[in-house]
């Protein structure tokens, strides 16, 4: 297995606590009462692709991969585990990945068309670990099902980031003070294969665009970015639902009224701000658009359906939690159904928008079956809910606190 | 007697059992999944064209039978996989209502060519028979869902 020398480290300790693992299959699917995870018996097709781990294929056609949570485990999430998630299909690999020209129109004083080279050269390169979320991230937690592609908590992940800051380059073109929000486009071709209209386009309030870790980046991990993750030049727009960070970016239109992009409008990347009856239709004059997304915490080790040797008293668990733009605060862990809480130890975070590690040791009283459940809170007092709130047609926000199931054999 | 020969037997298997899975650093907690590879690194005989096809998802086409068999699944197959393989159809599981507005959202947003009103009731009536709302708890029988 592939660890950095602390997780090799931390892994062998936990052994020693947790004496000796023995291979497990999975647990039985635990039925209504658990609303997290619920494998299929099976469990999910794997992603087979050069460049990626074999994450959880949930949908081929366009292609869309989630980051299992033990797969989650690293400081830094590198490339080949981050999960994919395209709405079109993906362009062809620039051969002069130099020379690919990004535009910077609209309500700016002098537009730009700049090459990703003379961009990279020009202004100030900046690397950041930040986070990237998918904005449905969550979705199957809901009841009853909402539309779209089912993720558990796998949309999610933290690599480090290099790239100019999209504020330096809004700032070189000249905003107007008639600025309010950006539009942008990137070149993957429609499902249908069209061209010559977007596939989707996001955009951001002028306030979020000019926030220092919002970037153009053109490296992943310290490599180009490979094509799959928007080779050569895509946005990370950190906190807020990854649709905003354009992959393949072609261009950046700065817009004197909220954008109104495919992606924009009706139920998409919106939750209620009146509350809506679960499975209904809804009404989409009753949507806002999301933005920051919500606490969210996941554990990362051990992984869901571990079963744990005789004898096993002690469990060093492990953990994940981010919570959009705001820092986590605290993570409460517990093997009861909430009845008792215990504090987790939280590390900071390596910068602002990256995640934070979580790790507590529990004690297991006795042999047998626990679900070991994680909750954060955040720097802005919201916490977890027990089930996912807030239910709405697309599925948008759903931060159910995280459950794994573990059993103590006899 | 005999305990004493077959006690340090016993010592000896258990305890290179657990050196055994103390080692075996992948294995030392079950998983669902396979433990993770770093996937391989691609054959450095890499050709001078530029390959089109070059850092892509894997091709992927979905056949008629991916589909459960019922009234309105040829209508629908093909209506659907223009743009989309049939597991995100299958992962999902909504009223009739819903499907009913997942058609104007691909209609309206999507650009989907237009379908004929019998065609639409057809899938619809394909989509709510099959993918219906799967999930139980509280939110599935809401007493104000209609």
């Amino acid at each position: 297995m592939k660890s950095s020398g602390t997780n090799a480290t931390s892994r062998r300790s936990v052994l020693m606590g947790v004496g000796i693992a023995t291979i497990a299959a999975a647990l039985p699917p635990a039925g209504e009462a658990l609303a997290q995870g619920a494998p299929a018996a099976k469990g999910p097709k794997l992603l087979e692709m050069d460049g990626k781990a074999k994450l959880a294929v949930l949908g081929d056609k366009p292609l869309v991969a989630e980051t299992q949570a033990e797969l989650m485990d690293d400081d830094v999430t590198p490339t080949d585990k981050l999960f994919v998630r395209n709405n079109g299909q993906v362009p062809e690999l620039t051969s002069d990945p130099k020379a690919w020209k990004i535009k910077v129109d609209g309500e700016v004083n002098t537009p730009l068309e700049i090459t990703l080279g003379d961009l990279a050269s020009r202004f100030p390169n900046v690397t950041y670990q930040l986070m990237l979320e998918c904005g449905g991230n969550g979705r199957s937690f809901f009841t009853p099902e909402a539309r779209g592609n089912q993720w558990t908590n796998g949309g999610a992940g933290c690599p480090q980031w290099t790239g100019v800051r999209l504020a330096d380059v809004l700032k070189a073109a000249g905003l107007k003070s008639s600025a309010v929000y950006t539009g942008h486009y990137g070149t993957d071709p429609t499902l249908a294969g069209e061209t010559n209209k977007p596939t989707i386009s996001r955009g951001m309030p002028i306030a979020k665009a000019m926030e220092e870790h919002t970037l153009i980046a053109f490296k992943i991990n310290g490599k180009d970015l490979p094509l799959i993750h928007g080779a050569p030049v895509r946005l990370v727009v950190p906190g807020w639902a990854g649709s905003l960070s354009t992959k393949w970016l072609s261009r950046i239109s700065v817009r004197d009224k909220e954008h109104d992009g495919p992606g924009m409008g009706g139920f998409s990347y919106r939750t209620p701000r009146k509350p809506i009856v679960p499975g209904s239709k809804g009404d989409d004059k009753d949507m806002a658009i999301l933005e920051s997304m919500p606490v969210r915490s996941v554990i990362t080790f051990p992984a869901d359906g571990t079963k744990l040797a005789a004898g096993t008293r002690k469990l060093d668990l492990r953990g994940q939690a981010w919570a959009g733009d705001w820092d986590i605060k605290t993570v409460d862990v517990s093997i009861d159904y909430g009845v008792t809480w215990k504090s987790a130890k939280v590390n900071p975070p390596a910068n602002k928008f990256a995640w934070q590690r979580f790790t507590a040791a529990i004690d297991l009283p006795s042999a047998g079956y626990y679900e070991v459940w994680a909750k954060a809170t955040d720097s802005k007092g919201m916490t977890q809910p027990f089930a996912a709130a807030n239910w709405n047609p697309q599925g948008y926000g759903a931060n159910p606190l995280n459950r794994i199931r573990v059993l103590v054999e006899s | 007697m005999s305990q004493l020969t077959v006690t340090p037997v016993v010592v000896i298997t258990l305890a290179a059992t657990f050196l055994l899975l103390a080692l075996d650093r992948s294995g030392e907690l079950g998983r669902r999944q396979p433990p993770y590879a770093p996937p391989a690194k691609p054959a450095a005989t890499a050709p001078a064209a530029v390959d089109s096809e070059k850092g892509k998802p894997p091709p992927h086409n979905d056949t008629i039978e991916d589909l459960p068999d019922g009234k309105g699944r040829e209508i629908t197959f093909y209506t659907c996989t223009a743009c989309h393989g049939v597991a995100l159809i299958k992962a999902q599981g909504l009223t009739r209502d819903l499907w009913d507005s997942t058609i104007d959202l691909m209609l309206e947003k999507h650009r989907m060519p237009p379908v004929k009103a019998a065609e639409r009731a057809e899938i619809l009536d394909y989509l709510s028979e099959q993918f219906p709302p799967r999930r139980r708890g509280r939110g599935a029988d809401n007493p104000f869902l209609k």
